[in-house]
This record gives structure tokens, sequence and C-alpha cells, in this order.
């Protein structure tokens, strides 16, 4: 295993009030999990990642725009209809899995119902 | 097995807050208790908050048997057949098909559109009960009226066929009261009219879920009838009384509680959100009427052998969630028998989790923080003028009357 399979994943949580928290996440976990697991507020994940409740939307910094697989059918369609309008940069952060070492800036939308 | 003593599951009716008590020595004590029901034989009922989210995140627990009539489903009354072919029994592929389209549809989105109207009509109710004056029974003049009027706009139900919709619509859940052959016949009446109904929007298609429903297309299949219906059955089931319960017993417990009554009054679209979650969670037990438990959400069955939290739920056996132990569950509820109505995170699973968490839950939630914040606006002196009253008769056991004044 190299270095940095062992290196926990971190996410960046902004609030739309600009207020950034940083949590250490576990490898192979979605951003919504490690959001959910550590009281991050602005995430709800009703559905638990099955892409039926449009309530993980975040907004993926550019910079880790190819760091993640594309935007599937099935999330477009729920992002059509999140509560904050969608934008170019708009995720499902139950979509976002996570890798060893991975650090990712997202921010939370306003609201998500 | 013994039960260790202050444990016992189920239990009687106590007071509230010696029932968040016992719930807490429960789950001290162990993540779940399997329990014999009335109905379709034993249960395992999960208390732990963290035990409850992953089982209703493992894919290994399904209802299949349920739907196929193989099981009965583990309940307190007979679980009436006509909801087993509603998507909640439905597991990965066909729900997931299913439940994207009608989610689509009745979206975050969607529902903060309809939010406006929702303001709107809470207070043309509240002018009526405002203009009539001295006692009014709140349930059918404003919580029962406004989930209505909002998921006829929704379905798309004309307004002039509201009265026999209504109608029909109660006996869907029936368990007493009306014999067998009435309840069938009024089944029989909604189901016709709905079909005419949808096939009316197949012609002619408007801004409403049936036409949504109607002109679905997943990939290459279209929606049938048989599969709409289902649909617009398990909305009327939800949409009317437990949102009409969860309105009412919010604005008794407020009622109940003058302090988080005076905070509400002074800041209603402010704590709307917040109040409307720790309704869900602990609504019933502010009203300070006593609380038992035993029992909880439709459940599971087990496909192989799995241990959760310790404990092993063996293949085929049913499993269900237990929501007033799980949202007062000391590990993620600080304070869990305090009403705090500006409580930030508030995990409770009155809504579930996970696949088949509440269809309508933006709805519900919406209608509950109008509902609650509108009230309160226009008439911040509202007080009880007589004691709810509850009916054991329908499936959801819905608050019926709450004698009100101001």
């Amino acid at each position: 295993m190299t270095k940095e399979n062992t290196i926990v994943p971190k996410v960046f949580y902004t609030q739309s009030d600009g207020i950034e928290r940083v949590v250490e996440a576990e490898a192979g976990d979605s951003v919504m999990q490690t959001a959910v697991r550590n009281g991050v507020p602005g995430i709800l994940g009703q559905c638990g990642g099955s892409l039926s409740c449009a309530t993980c939307h975040v907004f993926l910094d550019e910079r880790h725009a190819d760091d993640f697989p594309p935007v599937g059918e099935d999330e477009d369609d729920m992002l059509d209809v999140a509560a904050t309008d969608r934008e170019d940069n708009s995720r499902l952060s139950c979509q976002l899995v996570l890798a060893p070492g991975q650090e990712v800036h997202v921010t939370i939308p306003e609201t998500q119902l | 097995m013994t039960t260790t003593p202050g444990t016992e599951y189920p239990f009687a009716p106590v007071p509230p807050a010696e029932a968040v008590e016992h719930l807490g020595r429960i789950i001290a004590d162990r993540p779940m208790t399997k329990m014999t029901m009335p109905y379709g034989g034993d249960v395992w009922l999960v208390h732990r908050n963290a035990a409850a989210r992953e089982i209703l995140s493992d894919r290994r627990f399904v209802r299949e048997p349920f739907r196929t009539g193989e099981r009965v489903v583990p309940f307190f009354v007979p679980f009436p057949d006509f909801l087993r072919g509603t998507l909640q029994f439905e597991d990965p592929p066909q729900h997931t098909k299913l439940r994207k389209l009608v989610q689509k549809a009745i979206s975050p989105k969607r529902v903060r559109e309809m939010r406006d109207s929702a303001v709107a009509f809470a207070n043309e109710l509240i002018d009526g009960m405002i203009g009539r004056g001295g006692v009014r029974d709140l349930v059918p003049e404003y919580s029962l009226a406004l989930p209505i009027e909002m998921l006829s706009n929704l379905l798309g139900v004309p307004s002039s066929d509201r009265e026999k919709f209504e109608r029909w619509s109660s006996s869907t859940l029936a368990v007493a009261g009306k014999t067998e052959a009435e309840v069938a016949a009024d089944m029989a009446e909604l189901a016709a009219y709905m079909t005419g109904l949808i096939a009316e929007r197949r012609e002619e298609p408007r801004d409403d879920l049936l036409s949504a429903l109607a002109h679905a297309r997943d990939r290459d299949e279209t929606l049938t009838d048989a599969e709409i219906l289902p649909i617009a059955f398990i909305l009327i089931v939800g949409g009317f009384d437990n949102t009409a319960t969860f309105l009412s017993t919010g604005v008794l417990a407020l009622l109940s509680n003058d302090e988080e009554r005076a905070r509400f009054a002074a800041d209603p679209d402010g704590l709307a959100a917040t109040a409307a979650e720790e309704v869900l969670r602990h609504g019933g037990f502010a009203t300070g009427r006593p609380a038992g438990g035993g029992g909880g959400l439709v459940p599971f069955v087990a496909t192989e052998d799995v241990v959760v939290d310790g404990q092993l739920i063996a293949k085929g056996e049913a499993v269900s969630i237990d929501p007033s132990a799980a949202g007062h569950d000391p590990a993620v509820v600080t304070e869990p028998a305090r009403f705090d109505i500006g409580r930030p995170d508030n995990p409770h699973l009155t809504l579930s989790h996970g696949l088949h968490h509440c269809l309508g839950a933006p709805l519900a939630r919406m209608e509950l923080q109008v509902g609650l914040a509108e009230l309160f606006k226009r008439v911040p002196g509202l007080r009880l003028a007589g004691e709810p009253v509850f009916s054991r008769d329908v499936l959801t056991q819905p608050m019926t009357s709450l004698p009100v004044t101001w």
C-alpha cells in the first residue's frame, strides 16, 4: 500500500453563510455519508443515497471537476428538481465517493427542502 | 430470554417523561426487541437510531414476501390489502423506477413552488375560522383541510369532485366503523374515479401529478394504470390523515407548552423549519398525553442472516423501526425528553430513511411549517377549548377533533 492509500480523505464543507468545516472521512464513503455521520448541517440525504430525494445537493469546487465520474442520467434528473436551483458545478453528494487521501471542497446550498 | 427490569417492551402508556426514560433504558440495554404483533407474528423492533439507519440502508432487507402474500405483515391491525400493492412494498429495481418518476413530481423544487399557494390557502381557512368565531374545531377546519387541498391540487382532482373524493379516500384507511362491503364499495368507486381521471390526463395533460405519471417515460417504458393507481392511493393515505395529525399534534404540543408557544409566536417564520422537525420527533410526547411503546414503521424481511449492532437477525425474520425510541436515543439527541422547537440537528426517523423514506416528505414538511407558522401569526392568542379526540377506526389513528378558541 502506498503512503497515499493510508491517508484519510478530507472534506471541506462551506455553508451558505461562508463558514467552513473540515471533516476527516473514510475512503469509500461519499461526501453525503461523511456529512450525515459527522452532523454537518445542510446535507440531509434522506434517501440514503438511492438517488430519489435530491436533499444532498452541493456545489463542487471547480478544481475537483475532473476528480469524480460525470453526472449520471438519474443524478441529472434529480438535480433538476432540487430545492436550490442547480448550477454548472451542482452534484448530489451521495455520488461523490472518496478515494484514500482525496481532499474535496464543496459548498452547501441555502436549502435542501 | 430475561428482560432487565425497567426495560420491558412493549410497555403500556405512562406519562411522557417516564416513557422517554423507559426508552432510554431499553436503548442502553439492547439495540432491538423481538415482539409478537397482534397480526403477522414476530418482528424485531429496532430502538437504536444508528442500528435503525443501518437497516434502512441495507438492501438485504426487503418487502417482497409481504407484497406477494407469502407473509402476513406483522402489525397491530390487519394491514389493508390494497396497500400491499403500493410503492412501499416494492423492492428495486421496480421500486427505483416508480419512485423516481413520482419523486420528480413531488420534489423539493415542486413543493417550494407550491408554498405560496399553501400560505394563501392556510390564510383563507384562518379567515373562515375567525369569521365564524366562538369555539372552532381545528382538525376539519384547518389541519385536514390544508393537506386535502394541497394533495388534490398536486394530483389534479377538480374542485367540484373534492367532496366525494374525500369520502372515498377516508374509507381507504378504515379498519373498523365501516363494514367490509362499505369499504370495498368506496375503494372501488375511488379506483374507478381515479382511473377515469388518469384517462382524461392521458388525452389532455395538465400541470399535475397524474398527468406527469400518465406521460412519464422511463427509458422506453410508460406507466400503466395498474402502476399509477397505487401511487395515487399511497399519496392519499399519507397525504391526508398523517399530515393532518402531525399538524394538529404540533398545534396541541405548542398549546401545551407555554414557553415554546411564546417562543414560536415571537418568530414563526424563523422557527417553522426546526419546529416542524421537533413536532415530528417529539410532538406526541409534548402534548402531555401518556405514551407507550410497542410498534413501528412498515416492516422488512431479512433475505439472509444479518448481524446489526451485535444482534443476529436471521434469514426470514421480520424487522421494523421503532421511531419513538429512535427519536429519543440519547446517543444522537441531547435531552431527548425536552420539547425544543429550535433544535438544530434532528435525526428523528418518523418519516423513515433510505429507499422507502416518506415519498411525500417534502410536501408534508412544507405543510407542517406553513400550517403552524400562519396559524400562530394570525391567531397568537390561540388556546384549547376542550379535549382532543382520536379515532381508533382507521389505520393511521388520526386526531379527529381539536376544539380551540382565542
